[in-house]
């Protein structure tokens, strides 16, 4: 099976576990570092939210790496670009191009926003890998956030699954015909491939429509709280 | 209880999709409608709780005709329930138990209400369990009974279901099909659409045939498979069963004259008959 950050969060040990706690610790966190702005603290965040998502949840340390390697690239990229651009003072390490090197305060610089950015990101990762989007959904509604955004949200997110599964057919249907053979053939494919995909989703869109006009949509989603025991 | 008097329907392009079509179906009734790809069927069932609207004829439940106003369609929508060919068009909410709950909130239920009603119809579709499981994590079978039990949470009077079993492995397609006969069993009035031969005969007590938009025949499984030219001309064919005894009939001389069973019970009995003789 693929990655699947959707059924990690349904299947996890926290997934059941109270969605405000969770909200309010990832998101306070997140806040606390962002503000405090301390190397130790989003040490201590980064670690913290390790052990709740590996240890806790029981996330497998595969799955968990999975999920923070794009995070690392992308921060990454960004400290480098930041160690070697936005420094004042004297170089302490010299690349002899243009000029170019490290200095003290760039070096602190990096490494500062790399650590916050991890943390926040352990933060954010932590909610999306314990808590299914519906819990999510649910604390914005409590928050007030208007009805259409979550109603859009909602649709969004399951419509995604259903487009992604079609786009894989589709892509393994071109394959099997030898459809990315070379660049050229390759472009071609692409462009029917995603011309294809959304005239499947107009048409989806409409059955869609007329399901839930067949349980009598009213044009709002209604929240529906369910009774849970011992939580 | 359901009527449909001459119904005709064009989609925007001028294709006629449904000619004058006429259909009853009684109270308490397991009535099938069967016809190929593209016969008109699914277009017909969304004309029984107004989402299409007919060109011309009418759509009356229990003596009142369905109006496309507000308040009518609300009426009609909570007693007809139409159960989708693709699960996938119908459940779209992040967990099973919210998918249920659509409905009967849409209905202005209360949240005490909704709440028995998805523990009772997930119970009734043997699906208890599943509450918080996201409907993309199931298999093909487990989805189609979500979308049962998101119909029967409205508690409707007559379920609609485009080809129930499309798309499920034998077991899961028999499964369904038991589930809707116990529901039928209970009182609830069914009408299914479908191009399975073989399992039409065995539960339905009505059976209508479709072609290119028209009602060619109706009548009981026995009536309508009895015509096997006008099956074959709908691009349908008589059950397995039926076709060997057709076979035995015409080339081995076994003297049926044109009377086959239908399902295995009724061959086996045959078979016996014969046997003895």
């Amino acid at each position: 099976m693929k990655f699947d950050i959707d059924y990690i969060a349904h299947n996890n040990r926290l997934s059941d576990f109270n969605m405000y706690v969770k909200v309010i610790v990832a998101i306070g966190l997140m806040i606390i570092t962002l503000i405090l702005d301390n190397l130790t603290l989003d040490i201590i965040v980064f670690v913290l939210m390790a052990i709740l998502v590996l240890g806790v949840a029981r996330v497998s340390v595969k799955s968990y790496l999975k999920f923070l390697t794009i995070p690392i690239v992308f921060a990454v990229i960004t400290c480098l670009f930041l160690i070697f651009f936005f420094g004042h003072g004297p170089l302490i390490y010299d690349t002899g191009l243009w000029g170019i090197g490290i200095t003290q305060s760039s070096l602190d610089l990096g490494i500062k926003t790399f650590c916050r950015c991890f943390a926040c990101f352990s933060c954010l990762g932590f909610l999306t890998l314990t808590t299914p989007i519906a819990d999510i959904l649910q604390c914005l509604h409590m928050v007030k956030v208007p009805v259409i955004f979550i109603d859009i949200a909602l649709l969004m997110y399951n419509t995604i699954f259903i487009f992604l599964d079609q786009l894989d057919t589709m892509r393994n249907a071109q394959q099997t015909r030898l459809g990315y053979t070379g660049s050229k053939n390759t472009y071609k494919s692409l462009g029917m491939l995603f011309s294809n995909l959304f005239f499947r989703s107009l048409d989806k869109s409409e059955t869609l429509q007329c399901s839930l006009d067949s349980r009598c949509y009213q044009g709002y989603l209604p929240v529906y709280k369910p009774k849970r025991g011992g939580k | 209880m359901l009527k449909a008097e001459n119904i005709s329907y064009s989609y925007d392009d001028g294709t006629q999709a449904l000619k004058n079509v006429n259909l009853d179906v009684e109270k308490g009734e397991m009535v099938s409608l069967l016809g190929k790809n593209g016969a008109g069927k699914s277009t017909l069932f969304l004309h029984f709780n107004g989402i299409y609207k007919a060109d011309s004829g009418k759509i009356i439940i229990d003596g009142e005709e369905l109006k496309h106003d507000k308040k009518s369609l609300m009426k009609f929508r909570q007693k007809v329930g139409i159960v989708f060919q693709n699960p996938d068009d119908q459940l779209f909410a992040p967990t099973v138990e919210e998918d249920v709950a659509f409905g009967p909130l849409n209905l202005g239920l209360s949240q005490e209400e909704t709440q028995k009603r998805v523990a009772d119809a997930l119970k009734r579709v043997d699906m208890e369990g599943f509450e918080r499981k996201a409907p993309h994590h199931l298999s093909g079978g487990q989805k189609k009974r979500v979308a049962i039990a998101g119909i029967l949470a409205m508690q409707p009077q007559i379920m609609v279901l485009d080809e129930p079993t499309s798309g499920l492995d034998p077991k899961g397609a028999s499964d369904i099909l038991k589930l809707l006969y116990e529901l039928n069993d209970e009182g609830m009035t069914i009408i299914i659409s479908t191009h399975d031969v073989d399992l039409v005969p065995i539960y339905s007590s009505k059976v209508y045939v479709i072609s290119s938009g028209e009602i060619i025949k109706s009548g009981t499984p026995k009536e309508v498979f009895g015509d096997i030219d006008l099956i074959r001309s709908a691009n349908l064919r008589l059950p397995r069963v039926a076709h060997l005894f057709e076979i035995l009939d015409k080339r081995d001389n076994f003297d049926l004259d044109g009377d086959y069973p239908l399902t295995i019970s009724e061959a086996r009995r045959l078979a016996v008959e014969l046997h003895n003789h």
